[in-house]
């Protein structure tokens, strides 16, 4: 009888000390739900369709993963300020919002693998003819608020000179686009991905995507808590697997309507 | 607690942050300014017999006092915009401020105005006053009093809404922290000295203020 | 690949509807928890010491005299900085009704102290408990004195609620904005979430002023 209550009051123990230790990787197969965040005003990577439904590339990742996985998947709507304290808050598990991997951020949040890269680039009426980046010198320029190319432009602006008065922020993405279409703003710097879709919807018909942001590539990575190490390798061989798979090429070619470039896939592999 | 709180890079941008709170500072008085100017002129309107200043002023306080400022703000950034007019973030926040302040205050001033018995008035021409000098030395002063107060709460609202800001990339005290924190991702040490600069702000308006009130009312208030 | 941009139509209402329904949820909440609230803190203080009283009021300052988005922010990271996340439905009401409770409980306050000190002790010389003076002398007189303030601070938890919007609720601004990003027609939207707000705000603040004019006389 001892021995039997020795053995549970044991078992008990060594379960909730299993328990104690459950990282993310573990909370999120029991609870049975990914909470994965995406910015979704950020096409194709992450928009809302004609019904109000989220889709676009970070969405299927996410989707992607939960069925890795075998969990159900809520996608959560965040704005490029949101993420992180989506994170910390514990509101995501995961999120997959194209965060640009600097060193200074990831004193903060753990990142992954890149799993894609952008370009930095102006878009712009085209009556305004811009074709090198310093045609934006005197221009209105925009940018959504706390993004790398926010900060990227700010740097150039200033090292030529500009000052800060010809630029305005945006809180998001779409409020940007909302902007260079009302013409608040002559230009705006967005990523090329992005520029690509909105240039093919009539309302832009008459704006032009314009020259990169000079020696810049945005690689990005899924990122979560920073001392979720477990989580985080789960997550790297994902992205492995996205690409060994052919999930990352049917995603690209359902959002972009192109196999993904070679040189793209190679980036990411050598990046890894 | 697992979260490990890093604060030197908080002081590092120090110099941005109270750029910021200075550019709050800024867009909340001169939102007040410009607001206590159109309210005098509204609450006139509204005691006017004429039909039509009555009524504009009573749309434009209503609209003020019924709707969310947020609503105010988004309106006059991207709401305007569509109509092919463009302002500033600063402008939009500033513009929506003032719009509010001025409904608002409108009804203090009349209110202000209503409380001071018109025998006041008869008393001061009947020993000789003029009607400007019966309102100048009789008149304004009390309702000076009686509205300073409520005057005062006026102002910490606009330093409060102005943070509001952030929504349309405004670079005062909340839009310099969003944009902070999404540098380094330190979410939680940029917001904290952010509330507390709020803090020191709303006080150091409100010291102002009843040093202010002192000198002016010496005292009986 | 969907078009980017879409109109509005009918199917849009259930968002709308839901937005609408979110909004009203959290006021309520905030209102009814916050002047329970303010209706207990206002009285403790009404009733307490000054080393009490500047404790307390030094508190509920601080809630005053912060933003309220910057205490959304603050508080829903902060929470799950420290390991209980909260939903952006509770974080929102937890906040909301607090800031609502720092309003109320100095409306309260002004009311109780309004009520006069003969008043209490005639109600006290007729032979009734303290307790019976709360409550059938000083709360009736003072909440009848203070529905005017109260209905505006009210009124304004209503229209602050779009800040909530912020942590990620989806109440109507939030909505909207969803919808403006996906339509880009924000003037449209925007005037209608304006009649909203104002048809909720409007007929309140009109009866508030009446019922203040007629106290008055």
């Amino acid at each position: 009888m001892i021995r039997k209550l020795a053995t549970l009051v044991f078992a008990c123990a060594a379960l909730s000390s299993v328990n104690a230790s459950a990282d993310q990787l573990d909370t999120v197969i029991q609870r049975g739900t990914l909470n994965c965040g995406v910015v979704l005003d950020f096409p194709p990577m992450g928009y809302f369709d004609g019904n109000n439904n989220p889709a676009g590339f970070d969405v299927d990742y996410c989707n992607d993963l939960g069925e890795a996985m075998g969990v159900n998947v809520n996608v959560l709507n965040l704005t490029w300020g949101e993420r992180i304290p989506s994170l910390i808050s514990g509101k995501t598990d995961v999120v997959i919002g194209s965060t640009s991997d600097t060193l200074e951020r990831a004193k903060t949040v753990g990142f992954t693998y890149p799993y894609f890269v952008f370009k930095f680039q102006v878009i712009a009426h085209e009556d305004k003819n811009i074709n090198s980046f310093d045609d934006l010198k005197n221009l209105k320029v925009g940018a959504a608020l706390g993004t790398t190319y926010e900060t990227e432009y700010l740097a150039y602006a200033e090292q030529q000179g500009w000052g800060k008065s010809n630029y305005t922020s945006f809180r998001s993405e779409n409020d940007a686009y909302l902007g260079l279409y009302q013409g608040k703003v002559d230009a705006i710097i967005s990523t090329n991905t992005n520029i690509a879709t909105k240039l093919r919807s009539k309302e832009f018909a008459e704006f032009v995507a314009g020259p990169y942001v000079p020696n810049y590539d945005d690689v990005v990575g899924i990122i979560a808590k920073r001392d979720e190490t477990a989580w985080i390798n789960y997550l790297n061989l994902f992205l492995v697997r996205q690409i060994r798979d052919g999930n990352m090429n049917t995603a690209y070619n359902k959002h972009f309507g192109t196999d993904a470039p070679a040189d793209l896939i190679q980036s990411l592999r050598d990046n890894k | 607690m697992d979260y490990r709180f890093h604060w030197n890079v908080v002081f590092q941008n120090m110099p941005e942050l109270l750029s910021g709170a200075f550019v709050t500072l800024h867009v909340s008085v001169l939102a007040m300014l410009l607001g206590i100017v159109i309210a005098i002129l509204l609450a006139i309107a509204k005691m006017n017999n004429t039909k039509f200043f009555c009524h504009v002023a009573t749309v434009w306080v209503e609209i003020a006092r019924n709707t969310p400022a947020l609503f105010q703000i988004y309106m006059a950034y991207f709401g305007l915009g569509a109509l092919g007019i463009h302002l500033s973030p600063y402008a939009a926040v500033l513009s929506a401020l003032v719009f509010i302040n001025a409904g608002y205050l409108a009804e203090t001033f009349r209110g202000g105005f209503q409380s001071i018995p018109s025998t006041q008035y008869s008393a001061s021409k009947s020993l000789g006053m003029t009607s400007f000098q019966s309102y100048w030395h009789i008149i304004l002063p009390q309702m000076l009093r009686r509205i300073y107060h409520p005057m005062t709460n006026q102002l910490v609202w606009s330093i409060l809404m102005s943070s509001l800001g952030i929504l349309v990339g405004m670079s005062e005290l909340s839009g310099t922290t969003q944009r902070l924190q999404s540098l380094s991702f330190r979410t939680l040490e940029f917001f904290i000295v952010a509330a507390v600069m709020y803090y020191i702000l709303t006080k150091l308006v409100l010291f102002g203020s009843s040093l202010l009130s002192r000198r002016l009312f010496r005292g009986e208030i | 690949m969907g078009s980017l941009f879409t109109p509005l139509s009918w199917s849009d209402s259930g968002l709308i509807l839901t937005g609408v329904w979110n909004t009203i949820i959290i006021s309520v909440l905030a209102i009814v928890v916050g002047t329970a609230l303010g209706l207990i803190v206002g009285f403790i203080r009404s009733e307490s010491n000054k080393v009490v009283n500047v404790l307390f009021g030094s508190l509920l300052d601080v809630l005053r005299s912060v933003p309220l988005i910057i205490q959304l922010i603050l508080f829903s990271t902060l929470m799950g900085a420290m390991g209980s996340p909260l939903a952006p439905f509770v974080a929102g009401s937890i906040v909301l009704s607090l800031y609502t409770m720092a309003f109320m409980s100095e409306v309260f306050r002004g009311g109780f102290e309004s009520v006069s000190p003969s008043m209490q002790t005639a109600a006290r010389s007729l032979g009734m408990s303290n307790w019976q003076t709360i409550y059938h002398i000083r709360l009736p007189i003072s909440l009848r004195a203070v529905f005017p303030s109260w209905l505006g601070v009210s009124l304004s938890v209503i229209k602050d609620s779009a800040l909530v919007s912020v942590i990620g609720y989806m109440e109507l601004l939030r909505t909207s904005e969803q919808l403006i990003s996906r339509t880009q027609q924000p003037l449209e939207i925007l005037i209608g979430v304006g009649i909203f707000y104002f048809i909720i705000s409007y007929p309140l603040s009109y009866y508030g002023r009446y019922v203040e004019r007629k106290m008055a006389i």
